[in-house]
C-alpha cells in the first residue's frame, strides 16, 4: 500500500488552473522530490498535500485513508516551511514540543522525545533560546525537530534549505539525506534546486505549468529525461540541443549554416521510423570534452573542430562554450588541456548518452 | 585598466602624493564649510520646533496657572500672570463641591461614571479588534477583503450620522438611557478602528506561523491565544491608548445615550461650566477641565513609547 496517493488532483483559482491532473504513488520510506520552475504548482501540490490548500477535483490519501478533505491536523503529517514558521514567542523546546502538547501528550513523555529529537539534531544546547537568537542554520535545525518529534506518517518539506547559505546549504543537504536513510522516514521535497533533487531523492517529479513531466530516479531522469523541458531543467550547464537528420541506422547529419558534420548514433538506440527525418539530438556538457585517448576509435564516438568561445574554470572541470554553426554548445573539458578562445580546437563527442527528441512533439524518442 | 593604474601610482609616487594631499585639503574644506551649515540648519530647526512646541503647550500652561489662583485674582489681574498665592482649592472644589446642574458633588461621581464605562468598552472592543484581524489576515474567507473594505467605513462615519439609528436600536434592545447602552454604542463604533489596527499588524506576521500551528493540530481559538496573542502587546497597547482617550473624550454619545444617572465626566464638566452661581469660578473651571483630562494624559505619559513603537512594529524577528 503507498504511503502517499495522489490521484489526479487538479486545482483552481478561478479561471486558472494550477494544477491539471496530477498522478503520483509513493511507496513507505521513499523520498520524492517534486521540482520545477515557479509557478509549476508544486508549492500548491505540497500545500494540497498538507490539507492547508484545498483541491477542485481528484483524491490524495494517506497510508490508504482518503485524507482529500481533512484538516490538516488529521492527516498525520509534519511539514518544514521554506521560512521555518518558527513560534517566535517560544523556546525552541517550546516550539518542538508545542505539536505533542496540543495532542495531549503527556509531560514526561513529551520532554522524552524533545530530547530524544533535540539529540538526533545536536541541538540540546539550544532547548531555552527563542528563535531570535539562533542563526539560520540552527533555524533549520530547530523545524526539522519540531518535524521529527511528532513521528508523523509523511514529512513534507517545502525549500526548506533556500534561505542558507551556500556552505550551510551543502551540510544540511548531508544530514537530510542522513536522517532520511537513519529513520526511514517518508518525506516529499518540494525545491527548485536540481542538485538538491539529484542528491536526496529517491524519485522526482519534475512539473511544468501544472503537469507532472516526468516520474522517475534521479539517474533516469537525467540519462532520459521525458522531454527537452525536463532535459534542460536538469543539469548544469543544461543539455545542449542540436536539430539533426538521421541518415541511417548509424549516423546523422548536422546541418550547421553551410557546414555539416557527421556524428555516430548511440548502439540500441531505436531510430529506424526516423531515418531521413529530423529530430533534437540531445547530449550533456561532459559527454563534449576534449579528445581523450582512451575513447579515441570507439565506434560511438566522433571528433569535431569546434571554435571556443568562452572558457569558465570551476577548478574540477572547465566549461567551454563552442559554436557549432549558428548554435552555441556547452563543453565540459579537463582544466589541464588548454583551448584558444577564438581559435577551432578539437572536440570528441561521446555519443553513447546521447538522446534523441521528436522535433514536434519534443518528446524523448 | 586597473593594472597600468596602479602602476602609474609606483612611478610617480611623490607627485601623487601631493596630489593627494590637494585633495584631502579641498575635501577638508568643503566638509567644513558643510558642517557649519548643518549646523545653522540644526539651530533652526530646534527655534522653529521650540516655537511649536510653546504655541501647544500655552494654553495647558494658562490653565494650570489660573487653576492655582482664586477667582479674585483671575478677575483683576490679567489671564496670562502666574498665581500670587498657588492654591489647590479650586482643585478640590472641583473634584468634591463645584454645582453640576442640580447636584453639587463635583466631578468625583462622574470619574466614575466614566471608569464604568470606559473600561468595558476598551476592553471589548479591542478584543472583538484582535479576534476581527486575525480572522481578516489569517482565515481568509471568500468576500473577506470586501467584508473589511465595509468595516473601514465605519472609521469614516461622523458620530452625528449615527446618532438616531443608534438610539433607535438602543431602544429596541432596551438599552436606551443606561450604561450598557453606552458602552455597546462605544464597541459598535471603536470595533472599525480596532479592527483596522489589528488585521494591519497581522497581515505583517507570517501566514506560515498559523499554517504551521494547523499542522501541529492546533484549532482556531488555540493558535490565536498561543502563537498570536503573544506577539500582539505592541498593537494591544496602541489599540487600548487610542479607545480610551476616544471613548474618554466622546461628549456627543456620553450625552445623548447615557442617560442622567450614567453621565460621563466630558458631559459634568459642560455642566458644571455651564452651571454658575453669580459670578464665573473660571479657576474651577480650570481645575475641572484638567481633572477630567488627566486619565489619558497618564495613559499617554505612561504608555506613549509603546504608542509610537507599536505603530512602527510589524516585523518579528526569528519567525
Amino acid at each position: 500500500m503507498a504511503a502517499l496517493s495522489i490521484e489526479n488532483v487538479k486545482k483552481s483559482y478561478g479561471s486558472t488552473q494550477v494544477l491539471k491532473g496530477i498522478n503520483i504513488d509513493i511507496e513507505k520510506g521513499e523520498f520524492l522530490v517534486l521540482i520545477g520552475p515557479s509557478g509549476c504548482g508544486k508549492s500548491t501540490m505540497m500545500n494540497s498535500i498538507a490539507g492547508l490548500e484545498s483541491i477542485t477535483e481528484g483524491r490524495i490519501l494517506i497510508g490508504g485513508e482518503d485524507v482529500t478533505h481533512a484538516n490538516p491536523k488529521d492527516r498525520d503529517i509534519a511539514m518544514v516551511f521554506q521560512s521555518y514558521a518558527l513560534y517566535p514567542n517560544m523556546t525552541v523546546r517550546g516550539n518542538i514540543s508545542f505539536g505533542l502538547e496540543v495532542r495531549k501528550m503527556p509531560k514526561p513523555e513529551r520532554e522524552k522525545q524533545v530530547q530524544k529529537v533535540a539529540q538526533l539534531l545536536q541541538i540540546e544546547h539550544l532547548l531555552e533560546r527563542k528563535p531570535a537568537q539562533l542563526s539560520g542554520g540552527q533555524r533549520q535545525r530547530v523545524a526539522m525537530g519540531r518535524a521529527l518529534a511528532r513521528e508523523p506518517k509523511i514529512y513534507l518539506f517545502d525549500e526548506p534549505l533556500s534561505n542558507l547559505d551556500a556552505k550551510l546549504r551543502v551540510e544540511m543537504r548531508a544530514e537530510i539525506k542522513k536522517l532520511h536513510q537513519r529513520l526511514g522516514t517518508t518525506i516529499v521535497y518540494v525545491t527548485h534546486d536540481q542538485v538538491e533533487a539529484m542528491t536526496l531523492a529517491d524519485r522526482i517529479a519534475v512539473m511544468r505549468d501544472g503537469l507532472l513531466q516526468q516520474l522517475a530516479s534521479p539517474q533516469e531522469i537525467y540519462d532520459r529525461p521525458a522531454n527537452t523541458f525536463v532535459a534542460g531543467f536538469m543539469g548544469s550547464p543544461p543539455m545542449n540541443f542540436i536539430d539533426v537528420t538521421i541518415d541511417s541506422s548509424d549516423s546523422l547529419t548536422i546541418n550547421a549554416g553551410q557546414q555539416q558534420y557527421q556524428l555516430p548514433l548511440p548502439q540500441g538506440y531505436d531510430l529506424s521510423n526516423y531515418v531521413g527525418k529530423s529530430v533534437i539530438l540531445g547530449i550533456r556538457p561532459e559527454m563534449i570534452t576534449e579528445p581523450v585517448q582512451h575513447k579515441a576509435g570507439l565506434p560511438e564516438v566522433a571528433v569535431l573542430k569546434l571554435k571556443t568561445l568562452l572558457t569558465e574554470a570551476m577548478g574540477a572541470d572547465t566549461m567551454v562554450l563552442t559554436q557549432l554553426g549558428d548554435k552555441e554548445l556547452n563543453c565540459r573539458i579537463n582544466p589541464s588541456h588548454s583551448v584558444e578562445i577564438n581559435q577551432h580546437s578539437e572536440f570528441m563527442f561521446d555519443m553513447s548518452k546521447a538522446v534523441f527528441f521528436d522535433a514536434q512533439t519534443e518528446v524523448l524518442i | 585598466m586597473k593594472q597600468s593604474y596602479n602602476l602609474n601610482i609606483n612611478a610617480d609616487a611623490t607627485k601623487n602624493l601631493s596630489l593627494l594631499d590637494s585633495v584631502k585639503n579641498k575635501a577638508n574644506r568643503y566638509l567644513q564649510q558643510r558642517s557649519i551649515l548643518q549646523h545653522l540648519l540644526r539651530i533652526v530647526l530646534y527655534v522653529i520646533l521650540l516655537t511649536m512646541a510653546f504655541i501647544y503647550l500655552a494654553p495647558l500652561l494658562v490653565m494650570v496657572m489660573n487653576s492655582l489662583k482664586d477667582v479674585e485674582e483671575i478677575r483683576n489681574g490679567s489671564l496670562l500672570a502666574l498665581p500670587q498665592d498657588p492654591s489647590l482649592a479650586a482643585w478640590s472644589k472641583a473634584w468634591g463641591s463645584a454645582c453640576t446642574g442640580s447636584t453639587c458633588e463635583g466631578i468625583a461621581p462622574f470619574f466614575i461614571n466614566s471608569f464604568k464605562i470606559v473600561l468595558p468598552a476598551v476592553a471589548i472592543s479591542t478584543i472583538l479588534g484582535a479576534l476581527n484581524g486575525y480572522v481578516l489576515s489569517m482565515w481568509r474567507f471568500k468576500g473577506s477583503d470586501l467584508f473589511f473594505g465595509l468595516l473601514l467605513f465605519g472609521c469614516f462615519i461622523p458620530f452625528q450620522v449615527v446618532l438616531i439609528p443608534m438610539a433607535m436600536t438602543l431602544g429596541w434592545l432596551g438599552l436606551a438611557s443606561s450604561a450598557s447602552g453606552l458602552i455597546l454604542v462605544h464597541v459598535i463604533y471603536g470595533m472599525a478602528f480596532t479592527t483596522l489596527f489589528f488585521r494591519n499588524y497581522y497581515v505583517g506576521l507570517p501566514r506560515e506561523l498559523v499554517s504551521a500551528a494547523k499542522i501541529d493540530g492546533a484549532g482556531f481559538f488555540l493558535i490565536f491565544w498561543r502563537i498570536i496573542l503573544p506577539l500582539s502587546p505592541p498593537i494591544i497597547v496602541v489599540t487600548v491608548i487610542w479607545q480610551f482617550t476616544q471613548i474618554w473624550n466622546d461628549f456627543l454619545f456620553g450625552v445623548v445615550f447615557s442617560g442622567a444617572d450614567n453621565l460621563p465626566v466630558t458631559v459634568a464638566l459642560n455642566n458644571l461650566v455651564n452651571t454658575s452661581f453669580g459670578g464665573k469660578e473660571y479657576n474651577v473651571d480650570m481645575a475641572a477641565a484638567l481633572l477630567a483630562a488627566l486619565p489619558t494624559i497618564v495613559v499617554y505619559v505612561f504608555a506613549g513609547k509603546y504608542f509610537v513603537r507599536g505603530l512602527s512594529a510589524g516585523a518579528v524577528k526569528g519567525a
